[in-house]
């Protein structure tokens, strides 16, 4: 074991929080099981990380098995980091047959062609989702372990989830994604957020959804009544529809969790008299733990104007976060803006 | 159609109170604690976000006593709903039916231009202005008995006492002086 190979997991352990060190190195494939018990997770973590060092010594383990061990923790934890969506478009034939072996070995191959030194690592999810770690570097340094990208790619859906990426590796990864998934191109879908299960439950719609019936269920099956017969509530039938309402925008139960929503405003005034030529620029961001939770109850509980805004509703409706607003039409534009 | 304090036969031994309140977070706890204090007479609470309420209502509703508004210092929209809430009540009410319940007033990062566009509300329709606690439970209790005093003189409940003399008592007034607001106006407002 060289020095890199030290400081990495080094860097690894200081990032895995002490109460989840156990879970997460009990399955670690690469100590034995006499090993693990002869640990000690009582003791300081930079002691605890001096044992595990010389374990690792002794078995002789590389770069490779320690990167393992933090793509282990971060799949068990997913939620760390923003995480960015970018969509597959055009497929070709191949793109629903393409197998998980084949499009490993091919996303290696793409990637190692266009980059000297990079290093990748995949291991396969429970749920089916491709986990990929890239650690890059560049034509004269090895690979960066500390910094490394994390790409998740359910096969047979266009959607890749990925977190790390920076602006000079992105042209490089999308370009070998395209090749091995056999897709035409790739797009920024504009949604981003730290739960990566929410993001894909958002797009691939796997929340309960409402949508706009005749005749609603009865409210009594929604809100209990007042307890004593002295308290009426005289606008049920309002609180009902504003209800039905927010849930035919939002969804229903537990909603995905999104943690902002961006609109960048280009517009220019209406009436040109102040003489201005240039737009009018601002950002509104809105930032909550819950988002779509929070904008459902502003809109059931009266705060916001009862039939949605598109604005709003677009959210959960085109699955994206991010938009820029111009002053095109009155809808939402798709120009694709800048990746804040 | 706005709402009038005298088209419909009052019942016996009943008094019915009217909360609005935009965001509808305390006028459910206030009308638990108000139907739970009054023991003597009949109680009914009616609770609406905002004023004119549903016409499909209209048939069933009593003869309203009281109508009392609850704005929180804290979001504009409250008093912009209130105010706008008024205009759908009968003058007839602001004869010693209506009163303004206040809470927040207390935190000292709000604006105070609300507290005082809303005092000078209540001062031109001569109506009483109620400082109330909504956080806690002793607070939602004597916002309740504040408003069931005032609800007794308003169903004439109370005799020799009628809403009219009462709320001349204790309306909310607005000095002319510039520090005005130190001044003491009325003894409802009083802890």
């Amino acid at each position: 074991m060289d020095d890199s190979v030290k400081q990495v997991l080094r860097q690894i352990i200081r990032r895995i929080p002490s109460n989840k060190l156990r879970n997460t190195l009990s399955k670690w494939e690469h100590i034995s099981k006499k090993q693990f018990q002869s640990l000690e997770f009582t003791q300081a973590k930079s002691l605890l990380c001096d044992n595990l060092l010389s374990l690792c010594e002794e078995n002789e383990l590389s770069m490779k098995h320690v990167t393992e061990l933090e793509m282990i923790y971060r799949i068990e934890h997913p939620a760390q980091g923003s995480w960015n969506v970018c969509q597959l478009i055009d497929p070709e034939e191949e793109a629903l047959t393409v197998d998980s072996l084949h499009f490993k070995e091919s996303f290696k191959a793409h990637l190692k062609c266009l980059i000297n030194h990079v290093s990748v690592k995949m291991k396969k999810h429970e749920d089916d989702a491709l986990w990929i770690r890239i650690a890059w570097g560049d034509n004269f340094t090895q690979p960066n372990h500390l910094k490394p990208t994390y790409v998740v790619h359910n096969l047979q859906t266009p959607y890749v989830f990925v977190s790390g990426l920076t602006m000079k590796h992105r042209p490089l990864l999308h370009q070998a994604l395209v090749q091995s998934g056999h897709y035409g191109a790739v797009k920024d879908v504009h949604l981003s957020g730290r739960c990566l299960t929410a993001l894909r439950d958002l797009l691939m719609r796997q929340y309960k959804q409402v949508f706009p019936v005749k005749h609603p269920k009865l409210l009594e099956e929604k809100t209990p009544l007042p307890r004593t017969p002295c308290i009426e509530i005289e606008d049920t039938k309002h609180a009902e529809n504003r209800m039905q309402m927010a849930a035919e925008a939002f969804g229903e139960g537990i909603l995905p969790k999104l943690e902002t929503a961006v609109y960048k405003l280009e517009t220019r005034f209406k009436e040109n008299e102040m003489g201005r030529e240039e737009p009018f620029r601002g950002v509104v961001k809105f930032a909550s733990s819950n988002l779509l939770e929070s904008l459902k109850y502003c809109v059931s509980s009266g705060m916001a104007s009862a039939p949605v805004t598109p604005l709003l509703s677009s959210i959960t409706q085109k699955g994206r976060n991010y938009f820029v607003i111009t002053d095109k039409g009155p809808g939402i534009s798709n120009t694709p803006g800048p990746k804040i | 159609m706005s709402l009038k304090p005298f088209n419909k036969l009052p019942e016996l031994n009943t008094a019915n109170v009217l909360l609005v309140e935009n965001e509808a977070l305390f006028q459910e706890k206030l009308a638990d604690a108000i139907v739970l204090l009054e023991n003597n007479v009949n109680v009914k609470v009616r609770l609406a976000r905002s004023l004119p309420l549903p016409l499909e209502n209209a048939e069933n509703r009593p003869r309203i006593d009281l109508v009392a508004f609850i704005v929180h210092l804290n979001s504009e929209q409250s008093l912009l709903s209130a105010e706008a809430s008024l205009k759908h009540l009968d003058s007839g009410y602001f004869l010693g039916k209506v009163c303004f319940l206040v809470t927040g007033a207390r935190c000292g990062t709000l604006p105070y231009e609300r507290l005082t566009s809303l005092k000078k509300m209540a001062a031109t329709l001569n109506s009483p202005l109620l400082m109330a606690e909504d956080k806690t439970a002793e607070g939602v209790n004597a916002a309740a008995q504040r408003v069931l005093a005032v609800l007794r003189v308003a169903a004439g409940l109370v005799p020799t006492a009628t809403g009219l003399s009462l709320s001349s008592l204790t309306r909310c007034t607005v000095a002319k002086d510039p520090d005005w607001q130190n001044e003491d106006r009325s003894h409802l407002n009083q802890p």
